[in-house]
């Protein structure tokens, strides 16, 4: 194990490159686009805006007229400090509590769907690579492939119509019913679960075909190895051939994929959380573009890129410690 | 081509595009002015109007053919440059290696790393609407991914004992990279660029959804977005929202079935697929010598 | 075993459908378009920082403008008067009106929410100061005295919402201060219950106004919608009792769900939508260039196919029927170019200069095409759709136009800055034609190019026109206001300035499943739209939860 700490090292050294690189991407980025917030507070008003009040209400923002590299070092000092600054479309809470408002949702229900539609998606994939050319292995790709060619909002938008206004089995919006409060009640987690059938059912059919393929093709290179068919001489069982030795080794590129996508799991479901009025980053991080709220929209960056660093380093990790190849 | 052809999804696949690319290159010439009011709005499937019209009034069927044109080409343009940007970095980083990998490797995971949407919508929002914004956006978001998958099968050629024996006999490096590797790379690199179309033509739609594209053009996106406007579904006209929406489908769809016949071409192991049947479930796939 | 219990439980949970029952009492409302909600209640942060309701049933004002009326509804002010006609206003403040939180209301509250105001320059987005001298309180008479004669300076002092002294001068930052838990004069203040996806007020106890003296309304629901979409489809479901929202094809989309109980109602009371000439840009510096182009637009078409004909043509003054009264009434056809009129249009533009060649491309005399580009919101559909039959038209008469769709705030940058050639907008509405006037004939309107400005974005000044509107600043008689008003309206037909489409409607939807004592077309007490605040207050007080006994 020590032999890969400078490895290791290396990787974690490069991480935080990036992420230096990311925070001066989410400062520069918002800055050169045209328009400014001063100009979107204004837009706002739709032009009935006292011009004092506009510069009054600038300066309360915290728009400044400073030179952009001091506001910049500004910025990544008081990034440093986790002071993610004020809102500006939602003045004057803190950026912090507007993130806040969303972010455990969004990793619930994004997060929840990325586990089933993998687990699922590897799990049948594995078993139509076992059960090569029978009925599954015909007909799953193909049939998934189509569904997840569809544009997802399109998916989503046919599942509120079909199951939620016409035939009334599943609530279109919201997390949770307004008749229940937040909190630790069977009747709240009741009604979240009931709520997140939609957009999680939706996530995951769409993305149920790109799991199934990935680990379908993998194992069957894996199946078409010596070493399981030694296991076939020895006697082993086939239930076990394929749980034990088969899907283990097929795990690998499905779980290098599976570890990128949970980093960017934070970014939101954007197209979700429009369809089904479910609370998130996405729709937080397209408000933010449109208000011109660099500092909502920075703080929204950061969670997104920190989390995708995060994830790829333990990705990084998880491959050297799994794959004894690499370690050579 | 022909390899692919004998795999039988494959086979559906490309005479599903080929169908496809004809109905919208050429289908303009024979249907009407899509962004003409031609009849009274949200009037369902009829034989004067095939798939009715719009909330406005126009015809459906013109604009889900005109519609493909746009889309479709976009798409079809923007997976090659996406695949093409993407050799070429990659292809230089795992070629040359060094610093220059070092380089370029850090520019491929810094895209990697920016979520893609959210670096989409920032970007549509404020460049001017029009089809060479979205296809800036698109390229700009999309090249980091096959740049990393290129590299690295670059890199790994360039270790091979052909290559080698290559630049020992005095090769010049570009000699090298288009006449010894590259071939070797044909089924990876027309993969990719099968996959980056299904991305453009997907991420088109979804941009022009959230109303970031060019809404005075006639895309299938558009017409999703103008359907929605109208409340498509609440007003029961499933016939503005349907037919864009599967169109797009198909064209996923055999995208995807001509990837899973080259996947059969370049995976030796899967390349039982080719022409099969229907065999009886088995544990030991059958190996053809390739 | 414990999946199997497991799945069963989920499965239970997910099988029991929703319901759309409602708690007794509990109206929803839906106006503001939000994603999560944050808890501000501060009534001068309206930049969307605060709640809708905090200007319109937590907060009040001394009057209420009604535009259904045409006159002012005294609220926190029982009479008001000029001393000195256009310069000193002096309002008596309603008795046995109390805080929330016990308070008698008093003068000095108002006074005070004018001294707030001019301490905090920030809080003050009606510009009062701009327009105020000083504002003294004594007994129960506030007196507002005027820098400069201003008679239609009564709308910023009257609509200004009113705060409690006591509470708001410990406030150390008010322009930061969320004022979570509000001490109000409204029907609706007690925060019942405040989450990101839905927050409820609950009733003032110590309300003054007796005749919403029926306690049956409960409380106003507010749950977070983000998109017309949500909130079409939540109002078909009945989910919703009152709203503010552009619903396409409304009669099928709406009231045919439930024809006995959904209402929607849009009267054309609201601001004319323009298209908006770049008057420093040859050749929109020309009037007759500027009528040729207005007569070729065909304004039915751009009202049927943007608008799902929910609003008509506009009046060639580009006074909405808000303003019937004031118009000039026929407009005489040679005045009149705001009709469909392409022949007329194409020898007005032949007479300019611009002729048409052999390809059908308009030139001017130089040979130079005519070529335009239409600005517009990029995710403005109903006013893309509007700019869209406009390019259709114009390029009819051989102009080459092309469509420009930009970001929100990117093309309102352009515009408001000058950087275009045509664009739509919206003009200022107010009590009077004044607003409108000022914003579209006003010479100190008039900024550089490259300047942002806030209303004139069309850059035309009219020294006529300046003569008027200071005369009519002066005035407070409203027979002397009429006929200023009408020499506007001449000035305005002869120069063209602007062209104007089709009065904007004030959007309206009501479920009276649950609830009753809507303005509806039959009974048009108020504007039923929850758009404009404080109007929301009128229709507040009439509001009456059904008689659970009576059957729906």
């Amino acid at each position: 194990m020590t032999a890969l700490l400078p490895h290791l090292v290396r990787r974690l050294g490069f991480y935080l490159l990036a992420a230096f690189a990311a925070l001066t991407l989410n400062f520069f980025v918002p800055r050169m686009m045209p328009g400014d917030p001063a100009t979107a507070i204004f837009a706002r008003f739709q032009g009935k805006l006292d011009p004092a009040a506009l510069d009054a209400m600038s300066t309360a923002f915290g728009i400044s007229d400073a030179p952009l590299y001091t506001q910049y070092l500004d910025y990544l000092l008081n990034t440093l400090h986790g002071e993610l600054g004020t809102s500006l479309t939602y003045f004057p809470a803190p950026v912090t509590a507007v993130i806040g408002t969303g972010l455990m949702w969004t990793v619930v229900l994004a997060g929840t769907a990325l586990v089933i539609a993998f687990a699922a998606g590897s799990a049948i994939g594995a078993w139509a690579a076992w059960r090569r050319g029978g009925l599954l292995d015909r007909i799953a790709p193909p049939l998934l492939a189509f569904i997840g060619a569809f544009p997802y909002f399109w998916l989503a938008m046919v599942a509120v119509w079909g199951l939620g206004f016409q035939l009334g089995w599943f609530p279109v919006r919201h997390a949770y019913s307004p008749e229940v409060s937040p909190g630790w009640s069977l009747e709240f987690v009741g009604s979240a679960i009931q709520h997140a059938f939609l957009p999680a059912g939706t996530m995951i059919v769409a993305s149920l075909g790109g799991w199934l393929l990935t680990m379908r093709n993998t194992m069957v290179g894996v199946l078409d190895t010596d070493a399981i068919r030694y296991a076939q001489a020895r006697g082993l069982s086939p239930r076990r051939i394929l749980w034990h030795y088969a899907v283990r080794n097929a795990m690998l590129p499905s779980l290098t994929s599976f570890g990128m996508a949970l980093g960017f799991v934070l970014s939101g479901a954007l197209l979700t959380e429009i369809v089904f009025g479910y609370p998130g980053q996405g729709y937080l991080l397209l408000q933010a573009v449109r208000g011109q709220d660099y500092p909502l929209l920075q703080g929204l960056f950061l969670t997104i890129s920190l989390a995708v660093l995060a994830a790829n380093f333990a990705v990084d990790v998880l491959t050297l410690v799994l794959d004894p190849r690499i370690r050579r | 081509m022909s390899v692919l052809w004998c795999h039988r999804q494959a086979r559906v696949g490309l005479i599903l595009l080929a169908l496809m690319v004809l109905a919208v290159f050429v289908g303009p010439l024979f249907v009407g002015d899509p962004d003409a009011f031609v009849g009274r709005p949200l009037d369902p499937p009829s034989l004067s109007h095939l798939l009715g019209t719009t909330g406005q009034g126009q015809d459906v069927f013109a604009q889900t053919i005109v519609g493909g044109r746009t889309t479709l080409g976009l798409g079809l343009v923007v997976g090659l440059a996406v695949v093409m940007v993407g050799s070429v970095i990659g292809g230089l980083a795992g070629y040359i290696g060094g610093r220059v990998d070092d380089v370029l490797s850090f520019l491929i995971n810094v895209f990697l790393v920016l979520p893609g949407l959210p670096l989409m919508v920032v970007l549509a929002a404020y460049l001017p609407a029009g089809p060479g914004s979205m296809a800036a956006v698109l390229i700009l978001t999309g090249w980091a991914w096959n740049a990393r998958v290129l590299r690295a099968q670059v890199a790994s050629f360039r270790r091979r004992d052909f290559v080698e024996a290559a630049i020992v006999a005095g090769e010049s490096p570009m000699r090298v990279l288009i006449v010894e590797i590259l071939p070797n790379m044909a089924s990876l690199l027309g993969g990719s660029v099968l996959g980056a179309t299904t991305y453009a033509v997907g991420a088109q739609v979804g941009l022009e959804f959230l109303g970031l594209g060019d809404l005075g053009a006639v895309t299938w996106g558009t017409n999703l977005y103008w359907a929605t406007n109208d409340s498509a579904l609440l007003t029961g006209s499933w016939w503005t929202f349907v037919p864009t929406g599967t169109c797009v489908a198909l064209t996923g769809l055999s995208l995807a079935l001509i990837n899973f016949g080259l996947d059969s071409v370049t995976n030796p192991a899967l390349s039982a697929d080719v022409g099969r049947g229907a065999p009886g479930p088995q544990p030991t796939p059958v190996r053809r010598s390739t | 075993m414990k999946r199997s219990l497991l799945l069963l439980f989920l499965t239970a949970v997910g099988c029991a459908p929703p319901s759309h029952a409602r708690p007794e009492g509990v109206v929803v409302v839906v106006q503001e378009q939000q994603a999560a909600w944050i808890r501000n209640f501060n009534p001068f942060n309206q930049t969307g920082g605060a709640r809708w309701p905090s200007a319109a049933g937590v907060y009040e004002p001394l009057l209420i403008y009604n535009p259904m009326t045409g006159a002012y509804t005294p609220w926190l002010a029982e009479t008001w008067r000029w001393v000195e006609p256009a310069r000193v206003l002096e309002f008596t403040v309603r008795s046995g009106v109390k805080w929330s939180d016990g308070t008698p209301f008093t003068a000095h509250d108002v006074a005070q929410t004018f001294a707030l105001l001019k301490a905090n320059p920030a809080l003050d987005s009606g510009g009062a100061w701009r327009i105020l001298l000083d504002v003294t309180a004594a007994g129960d008479t506030v007196v507002f005295t005027f820098a400069a004669p201003y008679a239609p300076g009564l709308l910023e002092v009257a609509h200004t919402p009113i705060v409690p002294a006591h509470i708001w001068r410990k406030v150390a930052e008010p322009t930061t201060f969320a004022n979570e838990e509000p001490v109000a004069t409204g029907p609706f203040t007690e925060v019942r219950r405040f989450e990101a996806q839905v927050f409820e007020l609950g009733r003032n106890p110590h309300y003054w106004n007796e005749a919403a003296g029926d306690d049956s309304v409960a409380a106003l629901r507010f749950p977070a919608m983000s998109s017309n979409d949500q909130i079409t489809l939540a109002l078909a479901q009945g989910d919703i009792d009152w709203a503010g929202a552009f619903v396409p094809a409304v009669e099928r989309t709406f009231e045919g769900r439930d024809p006995a109980h959904h209402d929607a109602w849009f009267p054309l009371v609201g601001d004319t939508i323009f298209l908006f000439p770049n008057t420093t840009h040859a050749p929109l510096d020309r009037p007759d260039v500027r009528k040729a182009l207005s007569l070729a637009i065909d304004r039915e078409k751009v009202v049927q196919v943007a608008m799902y004909d929910y609003t008509v043509p506009s009046h060639p003054t580009g006074l909405s029927d808000g303003y019937a009264d004031w118009r000039i009434d026929p407009v005489p056809d040679t005045d009149n170019w705001v009709r469909h009129d392409p022949e007329e249009a194409a020898r007005l533009l032949d007479q300019e200069g611009f002729k048409l060649d052999s390809d059908g491309v308009r030139r001017s005399p130089d040979g130079v095409p005519l070529s335009l580009e239409i600005a517009t919101p990029a995710g403005w559909s109903d006013w893309v759709r509007a700019a869209q039959v406009i390019a259709r038209d114009l390029r009819a008469l051989g102009i080459d136009v092309t469509l420009q769709g930009r970001d929100f705030t990117a093309w309102f940058d352009r515009v408001t800055k000058g950087e275009f050639a045509l664009t739509l907008g919206w003009a200022v509405g107010g009590p009077t034609p004044y607003r409108m006037y000022k914003g579209l004939l006003a010479s100190e309107g008039v900024v550089d190019v490259g300047t942002a400005a806030v209303t004139n974005w069309h850059r035309f000044g009219s020294v006529t026109a300046d003569v008027a509107l200071d005369r009519f600043e002066q005035t407070t008689d409203p027979a002397t206001q009429r006929a200023i008003a009408r020499e506007l309206q001449q000035v305005f037909l002869d120069e063209a300035p602007a062209l104007p489409l089709f009065p904007s409607a004030s959007w309206g939807e009501a479920n009276t499943r649950w609830v009753t004592g809507f303005p509806s077309e039959a009974d048009p007490y108020a504007r039923l739209s929850p758009n404009s605040a404080p109007e929301p207050l009128l229709v507040m007080s009439r509001l009456r939860w059904r008689d659970a006994k009576a059957a729906p």
